[in-house]
């Protein structure tokens, strides 16, 4: 089967999910035989990236960049993955409306569990003031308006967020519906049948 | 003035009663049986509610769920044929091709709590809980988020009554009605309010069940199992009544009862015989069962024009379909005429038997229709439909005493609905309704 290409962006706080996620759906869409591309904001900002800082300005260049390069990759047939904060709304629709084949996934999560989880203790540097500019603490962060999925990571584990991207990629027709067939052991199709048998069906 | 006051949020609460028809309802609410029903009646609007074909709780859920029909959401059938093969599989939620409405509620973080769905398992993620009905069959699997299983293991939840025993034991059937029925009220008052939900749902099957086998002691005053069924009837309008008040008080004064939703998945009428689709096609020879193999889909002799599926799904053996297939693309037209009008000439004791053949292009829409049955056969009421392909008396009888109707579901709503009323209609009023 020829698949076609799409961008899954992952947006959200730091710490919220998106590099955790976004390398889990890589894994499963080469399973699924897909070309996949990662682009993490982390990465990013020490190449494609690298001399911009935090202001508005140089956060939507970044964003706008990580964008650009996966709309080139979405219109050859791969899948782009971007994992980056991307606080502006604005500048999401953006990418949204060039890509068109975009799905957004929203990790969602609560400010005092990101401050308790802080991968990178950078929360605490940030109300230190160590950091300046730092969303969620002295930067703002838009919440999008129209995510195909949102995920609670603070509620879901990895594995229920990744179910829940996968089968909404799967509803949106944007990658191939697999294990047929194959939901039920032969025990289960046995207790099935017996139980619609009992029903006056099959 | 009171402009800082925050209005309400709005909410939705739905109450499924799996197979109870619109008719029953009425006189069960009219003669004292469902109280708090009739109060429903007389505060709004208890109406007819068309569902899609075939009307099983499979399909009629599913279209439910997803305002579409089959050819849109894929389900057909409690069973269905591999792609391209005539082995049967058993669809599951996964083969859902649509979102469902929770899905979509989702999207617009709103929250769901989902209890006792049929055709919903394995469960997956919502926004908000989902617990799986018929036919889960491992609760681990039939439970999102996982963190619920501890509470349902303590309230000895049951997803569905051992329906094996229950038609061979109709004591058991009464005992495990109501406990199936205390295990829902129960999920109901735990997630209450200790979820937090924009749209709620309950679905109780035993009334499905109760009639699947005792539908004649409904009526019937001398039956045996009369006063118990009545009485069972009397338990589901305490458990809607219960719910009733606690939609009351949560929805607020302004909301009254405007949120609040009753339906059920089909209809149900006596039966007088099964209708065995497969003898008679091979009565008519379209089909024929090669001898001396194990009678199944796979073993029809090569030239077999039609088989049928349960409970009224007819597939031509087509060539452009199955590996070994005889019916020419070209000939379907002709074979469609033909079967139709002996369908519909078939008399039983002088009876006509078939109300209605359906072509499924023409009842359906959508990009799995080529993956649906050719034909539909819709029945006058008491001949039920059978897909059994071992049965060779074209007319058999059954110790089940009810079956399915497909007009005669319900609806109710604290507003009437002007005009035919369809299932898959309350998605997107739902939906309306909450955003
Ligand atoms: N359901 C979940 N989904 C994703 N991560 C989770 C989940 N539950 C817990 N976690 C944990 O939360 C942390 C998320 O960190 P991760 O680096 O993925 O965040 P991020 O969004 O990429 O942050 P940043 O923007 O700073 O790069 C990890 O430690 C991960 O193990
Ligand atoms: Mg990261």
């Amino acid at each position: 089967m020829m698949t076609q290409g799409f961008t899954l962006w992952f947006t959200g706080l730091s710490g919220s999910g998106k590099t955790t996620l976004s390398r889990e759906m890589e894994g499963v869409l080469l399973e699924r035989g897909m070309k996949v591309e990662l682009l993490d904001g982390d990465v990013v900002r020490t190449n494609l990236s690298k001399g911009l800082g935090f202001s508005k300005g140089d956060r939507d260049t970044n964003i706008l960049r990580i964008g650009f390069v996966c709309n080139l990759l979405t219109r050859n047939d791969v899948v782009a993955i971007a994992a980056a904060i991307s606080p502006y709304e604005e500048i999401r629709q953006k990418n949204r409306q060039l890509i068109g084949r975009y799905v957004e996934v929203y990790c969602k999560c609560p400010l005092d569990i990101l401050e308790e989880r802080d991968v990178k203790g950078l929360y605490k540097k940030a109300r230190l003031g160590e950091i300046k500019n730092f969303t969620g603490v002295s930067d703002p962060y838009e919440e999008p308006s129209n995510p195909e999925v949102i995920v609670e990571t603070d509620k879901e584990t990895v594995e229920q967020c990744v179910a829940k991207i996968t089968r909404t990629l799967e509803l949106l027709g944007y990658i191939p519906v697999i294990g047929n067939g194959a939901e039920y052991s032969a025990e289960e199709e046995e207790e099935i049948k017996r139980r619609l048998k009992a029903l006056g069906y099959i | 003035m009171l402009g800082f006051l925050r209005k309400p949020k709005k909410r939705i609460c739905v109450i499924g009663l799996d197979g109870v028809p619109y008719s029953l309802l009425r006189v069960l609410a009219a003669d004292g049986t469902m109280p708090a029903m009739a109060e429903l009646c007389a505060q709004g609007h208890l109406q007819p509610m068309k569902v899609t074909l075939p009307e099983i709780s499979a399909v009629s859920w599913t279209s439910f769920m997803t305002g579409a029909g089959p050819g849109t959401h894929g389900i057909f059938g409690f069973i269905d044929l591999k792609p391209g093969s005539k082995e049967t599989r058993f669809p599951s939620f996964r083969d859902v091709q649509v979102p469902t409405l929770w899905d979509r509620l989702g999207q617009k973080s709103k929250k769901s709590v989902v209890i006792n769905q049929p055709s919903t398992y394995p469960a997956r993620p919502i926004q908000g809980v989902l617990v799986s009905g018929f036919v889960a069959l491992d609760l681990r699997k039939a439970v999102f988020p996982a963190r619920l299983l501890p509470d349902l293991k303590r309230l000895n939840y049951e997803t569905d009554i051992d329906t094996q025993r229950a038609r061979e034991d109709h004591d058991y059937l009464i005992q495990s009605l109501h406990s199936t029925l205390e295990g829902q009220r129960s999920l109901v008052d735990l997630l209450w309010d200790r979820e937090e939900w924009d749209y709620f749902q309950v679905v109780t099957t035993g009334t499905d069940r109760v009639q699947h086998y005792l539908w004649n002691a409904i009526a019937d005053t001398t039956h045996p199992y009369h006063t118990v069924v009545r009485q069972y009837y009397r338990a589901v309008d305490r458990f809607i009544a219960e719910i009733v008040e606690r939609y009351r008080q949560k929805a607020g004064r302004e909301q009254g009862l405007t949120g609040l939703f009753l339906l059920s998945d089909h209809g149900f009428t006596a039966i007088k015989r099964e209708f065995n689709l497969n003898a008679w096609l091979r009565q008519e020879g379209y089909q024929r069962l090669e001898q001396a193999t194990e009678p199944t889909l796979q073993n029809l002799s090569p030239d077999s024009r039609a088989f049928a599926l349960d409970p009224s799904r007819i597939y031509f053996n087509r060539k452009d379909r199955f590996r070994d297939g005889c019916v020419e693309t070209a000939e379907v037209g002709n074979l469609t005429e033909e079967m139709s009008s002996q369908l519909l000439a078939l008399r039983n004791e002088g009876e006509p038997v078939v109300r209605e053949v359906f072509r499924c292009a023409d009842i359906y829409s959508g990009p799995c229709v080529p993956h649906g049955p050719d034909l539909i056969v819709l029945t006058y009421s008491g001949y039920d439909t059978k897909g059994n392909l071992v049965k060779n008396d074209l007319f058999t009888e059954t110790d089940l005493q009810g079956m399915h109707t497909w007009d005669d579901a319900f609806f109710w709503a604290g507003e009437s609905v002007d005009g035919d009323l369809m299932i898959t209609d309350l998605a997107t009023r739902f939906e309306r309704f909450l955003s």
